[in-house]
């Protein structure tokens, strides 16, 4: 194995610095980001404080129910009385309440999650699960839609909706400090209105099994002001002219992956994620390691050992040296 | 049939007449046991071995997840190992072992001496032991099934998984369910007539009544998995479409199914093992329970609604709030029928004077982790917290407090319960007290922590994990505590293993218990009781202490055996009033025979050698026939019908045995595989995104209704026969019988060529692939219902079919009429409605 | 009926549920053909059609359900013994399944019903 190459120290710690602030990591859903995982929390931390309340006390009659000692003689019409007081009580009552109240206030806490037609349409972001990557696409983008993969932009302080669907199999969308999952089913469109009211990096990660490397299936979520959003997205859609260095590298890539990937302005394939912008995103592979210099070559040459199964295929009729040219050309790519 | 009547004679001499019938052969005969009380113990260890193959696989998984990025396991073993361990613990594991259990008991609770289709239960262990060799050997040749335990498609179909994987648990598990459907089938017959004289359901032990929900909830529970598991097969080996989108089929056709299954299969584990509770709780708190009534309603409510929670599994695929929320009510309901069982044994506990004993620790283990359990599972019922936590290690440990709180802690409570029954002595404390303990703690440090990591957004079912996610420590932990788990459960199996040897001798009943399996003798004998004792209260042994003495002399009904059958109760459902004498099968080669035939039908279907398959299928069949033909007064059966005098009358001889009841039960099944057919089908045309509907129905309307106008004379004729019958004449009955046997020829006929005419493209749309398998079970039905009419038609002539006999014809004529109902539904579902509301989505 | 299946009989044990079962598949079966057959707008909220023919449903069942509960324990007072004890219990189910119909209809007050 090669995993000493192995280094993803930026993978997950936020550039803006606030992704960690929470109490463990950026994907507890106790540690809310938005509107609707806030609600949730609430609710948990509600339920869990008189739950837990139930439970001390059941489990305290329970035992106190073995306490030595003699008991009170109690005739047949006493001992009847007790028994429905404690079945009517405990049986019917108290559940009973409980669930009534349970609906009442936990059902509203989902009510940001639904996308109802409110006055301003919002922002819509198509998101598409695919066996073990994200396609990732804005359809609204001003001046034609914008595609990137395994990582997401959105902006903060407002609703946004997802529109989600699988390409292969199952999958399942989940920002955790965002809001809840939806499942992302071939053949339908799934959506779900999340809002993030910090700005910052959130992780994901597909929730819903999808196969062998169901586990390396991240996306790397950032919300940022709505300018700095349009300018990413705008810096996004032009083709950008191919530069004269890298020449070479590029038919390397025309012969070997374009079928697969698309680059702007050189390759259409739309079978792997796209490349377009590869040179400044935070992760490879979904996730699997960190982006700094080097790794792309790296990755083209070991993904295999890294994300066994995934579904590129392993470039051993290569060389090292191509290898080596393609992923310091991709490296360069940048909006 | 009273007890007074019965002459006394010899003890020793009654036992050895009773024991030259019901004895076991031995050397390979061994094999063509059917007694219950052997079977029930085979059921139970093959259990236990495949409880340690699936604790082997979660230690395995827990090895993987305790350090971040290990390398122990690759993602495809992983994936395997995962998917086995929760496949095997649910489908190998934990129904068949209660179902052993309630088939070891359940006689013995009411009276009876063995179950009345005692060639069910040998036929349901040999596909359930078959059904797991199959299963477990795709582990062992590392192509085991690896898209999770619910196998969703499309990750499970041929294009996501190629292997055969997936075959081997669409086929092993159908097969074992095959097994537990007849489990289920007999034991509601078994509870509801065979009960000893005067055990009326009012006074049914709450055991019984836990046990007979359960099995009506497997019977009408399995089928939506088998007819899922049917169809998904059919996709993967033939290529018909039911669960791709493109040709309009719907993946989440599959998770409704499985699901339909898949709760009610939560409860049908925790049934049992709270009717263990409802058993030990009164015995070691020394009074009756209270609120019985109570506890029986909870458990009949529990049965319904738990068929009405399916979706709440489904919450994230995209279903309107408003569905939602009505199912998460219906989630939350189910909480009250659980808080009365548990207020009803903390009332028990309060009122009388409990004992601390080996077997109430585990009790407390199981109250204490269940009720976490339980109100976990409130909160996955609403809807906006469900959204986040599904699919998480949160559910992960939710789902193990209920099913380890909820079904293993009572089950061994029971062992230790039922041990010296079993074995004539008492566990040991000291060793015991430490399993419990080292079990206890270990489930909670694995679990209780895992809903932290959950909460913390650890997804399941993922082989590794990044350091940086923060969930380094509490993996750790659960992995520290699943080892400690290991070794409680180990040291509770040593401690069940040495008790057989070192154990202290047990007096009789030396709980002091209330209900009849222990007026055995310890261990038990294969024929149970000597003679079989009048119930006059809930409480017969403490009514009466001295009963097991008393069995044991003959002193009750049918003491020893006179005609050299193995003979049994029958009694009315609801009183108890004993109505006949039941003579049970005696031990035959045919159950196993039909179920290695079985065997062989399935791994052909794996291997795809599908000459092979056809041809085993067609033994199967055949072998069945030949079982079935070895019935009522076949001289194989019983040879005579005498009886003592003062006792009803033959089962056989009678208008209701009990077969006409089991037939009842398996119809119910039927109908609700059919059901389940029906459900899909309108669940692809509504829901299905590219579901097309053609303009004009493929099925021709003359032929259809040629075959319906048929199949109703054919059945209306059977019907005047049976009239005949019960009014006691039978001219013209074997002309009767085989004319309806030709009409529903012609109908088969008029079916094939109605398939044929359809020119149905299967492969192409869902719509055809459904429009098939309809059209397939109607083709099944009519030869079933032909072939069977036709054999008794024979009967007649070999006299095993009169006036005298009309047993038979009584029981068949229930498929007819199943039969032509599910005729004229398909009519009405697949012409009618398609026409009416035309065509397009 | 009545006359036929007296609220003694222990059939009625399971009636009550079985009634539950058929309203709770006509509910979801009807919610989901009407929304895949004419979905109302959104914005309507819980005021649709759907909505009401659904409460109407749960009300009507509800109201069947109770007047067998109420049926079931005055058969219990008149009766003795089994018959008494079956028809007491019958009476507790048949509430059961009117409280729980009513419970799980409760959403309709509120949600809109297909988004």
């Amino acid at each position: 194995m090669v995993k000493s190459i192995r280094q993803r120290p930026l993978a997950w710690a936020a550039p803006l610095g606030l992704g960690l602030a929470g109490c463990a990591g950026d994907t507890s859903i106790l540690d809310p980001a938005g509107p609707a995982a806030r609600d949730v929390a609430l609710v948990w931390w509600g339920m869990l404080a008189f739950f837990t309340l139930v439970f001390v006390a059941l489990v305290v009659l329970w035992l106190y129910t073995f306490r030595g000692g003699s008991r009170p003689e109690r005739s047949a019409e006493d001992e009847r009385r007790i028994g429905r007081h404690w079945i009517l009580g405990g049986g019917i009552l108290l559940p009973g309440v409980t669930i009534v109240v349970l609906l009442a206030w936990g059902v509203p806490a989902g009510q940001h999650m639904l996308p109802l037609p409110i006055g301003k349409p919002p922002m819509v972001i198509e998101v598409v699960g695919h066996q073990w990557w994200w396609e990732v696409r804005y359809p609204d983008a001003e001046g034609g839609e914008v595609v990137t993969a395994n990582q997401l932009v959105m902006p903060v302080g407002e609703p946004v909706d997802f529109h989600v669907t699988g390409a292969d199999v199952i999958h399942a969308f989940w920002i955790p400090r965002l809001g809840g999952k939806i499942d992302m089913i071939p053949g339908r469109i799934n959506r779900i209105r999340l809002e993030a009211e910090v700005p910052g990096v959130f992780g994901a990660q597909c929730a819903e099994f999808c196969g062998a490397q169901h586990a390396n299936m991240r996306l790397h979520v950032e919300a940022m002001p709505r300018e700095e959003v349009e300018a990413w997205l705008a810096a996004r859609r032009p083709e950008p002219a191919p530069t004269p260095e890298h020449a070479e590298a590029r038919e390397h890539f025309r012969e070997h992956c374009a079928d697969c990937h698309r680059v702007a302005g050189v390759s259409e394939g739309d079978v792997g994620p796209d490349l377009s912008d590869i040179g400044v995103r935070a992760t490879l592979g979904a996730g699997v390691m960190a982006m700094q210099e080097g790794a792309i070559a790296d990755w083209l040459r070991h993904h295999q050992a890294y994300k066994p199964g995934n579904r590129m295929p392993a470039h051993d009729d290569i060389d090292a040296e191509t290898l080596e040219a393609i992923g310091a050309w991709l490296e360069t790519l940048q909006p | 049939m009273s007890e007074t009547s019965t002459p006394r004679r010899d003890p020793e001499e009654l036992h050895r007449t009773l024991d030259e019938v019901w004895a076991n052969p031995r050397g390979f005969r061994a094999l063509t046991v059917v007694n219950h009380t052997t079977l029930g113990l085979r059921f139970m260890i093959t259990g236990l071995v495949f409880f340690l193959i699936g604790g082997v696989l979660a230690m395995l998984i827990r090895a993987q997840l305790a350090l971040p990025d290990q390398d122990f396991l690759s993602p495809d073993l992983y994936n395997q190992v995962m998917t086995m361990h929760g496949t095997v613990m649910m489908f190998l594991f934990a129904i068949p072992m209660l179902e052993g259990l309630a088939i070891y008991m359940v006689p013995k609770m009411i009276g009876a001496r063995d179950l009345v289709c005692p060639r069910l239960t040998a036929f349901g262990y040999f596909c359930y032991l078959f059904g797991g060799i199959i299963i477990i050997s795709s582990l062992l040749l590392e192509i085991a099934p690896e898209s999770g335990w619910f196998l969703y498609t499309p990750l499970s179909s041929s294009e996501f998984s190629p292997g055969p994987g997936s075959d081997f648990w669409l086929l092993g598990v159908t097969f074992v369910e095959i097994s537990a459907m007849a489990a289920g089938v007999e034991l509601v017959v078994g509870i509801l007539r065979t009960r000893t004289q005067g055990m009326s359901l009012t006074r049914m032990p709450l055991f019984v009544w836990y046990i007979l929900v359960m099995a009506f909830m497997i019977v009408m529970g399995f089928p939506p998995l088998i007819l899922a598991s049917i169809l998904l097969e059919l996709e993967r080996a033939v290529g018909m479409p039911f669960f791709v989108v493109e040709a309009g089929g719907d993946p989440v056709l599959w998770q409704h199914l499985f699901w339909l299954f898949g709760h009610p299969d939560v409860y049908i584990i925790f049934l049992p093992a709270a009717g263990i509770v409802s058993t030990l709780i009164p015995v070691f708190a020394g009074r009756p329970i209270v609120g019985y009534s109570w506890v029986v309603a909870a458990v009949i409510l529990t049965g319904f609604v738990s068929f009405g929670l399916w979706v709440h599994h489904m919450f994230t695929v995209g279903i309107p709030q408003l569905a939602q929320t009505f199912f998460s009510a219906a989630s939350m309901l189910v909480a009250i029928p659980t808080a009365i069982q548990i207020f009803a044994w903390l009332a028990t506990l309060w009122l009388g004077k409990p004992r601390m004993t080996l077997p109430m620790l585990w009790i407390l283990g199981f109250l204490i982790i269940f009720v976490i359990g339980g109100l976990t599972g409130v909160m996955l019922a609403l809807v906006p917290f469900n959204w986040q936590v599904h699919d998480t290690h949160f559910v992960v440990a939710h789902l193990h407090y209920v099913v380890v709180g909820g079904m293993l802690f009572p089950l061994v409570a029971g062992a230790y319960y039922w041990m010296p029954l079993l074995s004539g002595r008492l566990p040991s404390e000291r060793l015991g007290r430490w399993g419990f303990w080292l079990t206890f703690l270990g489930f909670n440090l694995t679990f209780l922590v895992m809903h932290w990591t959950g909460l913390l957004g650890m997804p399941r079912r993922v082989y590794t994990y990044d350091t940086t996610m923060g969930w380094d420590l509490f993996n750790l932990i659960s992995s520290v505590g699943g080892f400690i788990l290991s070794v409680g459960i180990a040291m509770v199996i040593v401690d069940f293993a040495l008790h057989f040897r070192f154990g202290r001798r047990s007096p009789r009943n030396p709980w002091h218990a209330d209900t009849l399996e222990w007026a055995n003798t310890m261990p038990p004998t294969n024929y149970n009781l000597v003679s079989l004792p009048a119930v006059h209260s809930r409480h017969p042994l403490w009514d009466d202490p001295d009963l097991p003495r008393s069995t044991s002399a003959g002193e009750h009904g049918l003491a020893g055996t006179t005609f050299g059958r193995r003979e049994m109760w029958g009694s009315d459902p609801l009183t108890g009033q004993v109505r006949e004498v039941v003579h049970v099968p005696t031990n035959s080669w045919w159950p196993v025979s039909a179920a290695a035939a079985l065997a062989v039908v399935c791994v052909s279907l794996l291997a795809r050698v599908y000459v092979v398959a056809g041809l085993a299928t067609l033994v199967a069949v055949v072998v069945l026939l030949y079982w079935s033909w070895e019935n009522g007064a076949h001289p194989r059966a019983s040879a005579s019908d005498e009886v003592a005098p003062g006792d009803p009358p033959l089962h056989s001889r009678t208008l209701d045995g009990p077969g006409r009841w089991g037939m009842g039960i398996g119809l119910l099944a039927n109908g609700a595989l059919f059901l389940s057919l029906l459900f899909g089908w309108f669940y692809l045309w509504t829901v299905s995104p590219q579901w097309q509907m053609p303009d004009a129905s493929p099925l021709s309307l003359p032929l259809l209704l040629a075959g319906g106008v048929v199949l109703t004379a054919a059945a209306l004729w059977l019907e005047r026969l049976v009239r005949g019958l019960r009014r006691g004449h039978d001219r013209g009955l074997a002309f009767g019988l085989y004319g309806t046997a030709a009409l529903g020829a012609l109908q088969l006929v008029l079916l094939v060529v109605l398939l044929r005419q359809a020119e149905l493209a299967p492969t192409a749309s869902a719509h055809d692939a459904v429009v098939t398998v309809a059209l397939i079970y109607g083709l099944i039905h009519s030869g079933l219902a032909t072939v069977l009419v036709l054999l008794q038609g024979r009967r007649v002539g070999y006299g095993y079919v009169s006036a005298r006999l009309p047993y038979e014809p009584l029981v068949v004529v229930q498929l007819w009429r199943y039969h032509l109902g599910v005729y004229w539904v398909l009519v009405a579902a697949f012409w009618l409605l398609p026409t009416l509301m035309g065509g397009s989505a | 009926m009545m006359a036929r299946l007296p609220l003694t009989h222990p059939l009625h044990l399971v009636i009550g549920m079985i009634l539950w079962s058929l309203w709770f598949v006509a509910f979801y079966g009807g919610l989901s053909v009407a929304c895949a057959v004419a979905p109302p707008d959104p914005l309507q909220g819980a005021f649709t059609a759907i909505n009401a023919g659904l409460a109407l449903l749960t009300l009507a069942t509800v109201g069947l359900l109770a007047w067998l509960a109420w049926r079931a324990w005055q058969a219990a007072r008149a009766a003795r013994g089994r018959a008494r004890y079956l028809a007491r219990l019958s009476a507790g189910l048949y509430i059961f399944a009117a409280i729980g119909a009513l419970y799980m209809g409760l959403p309709v007050v509120a949600l809109s019903p297909c988004v």
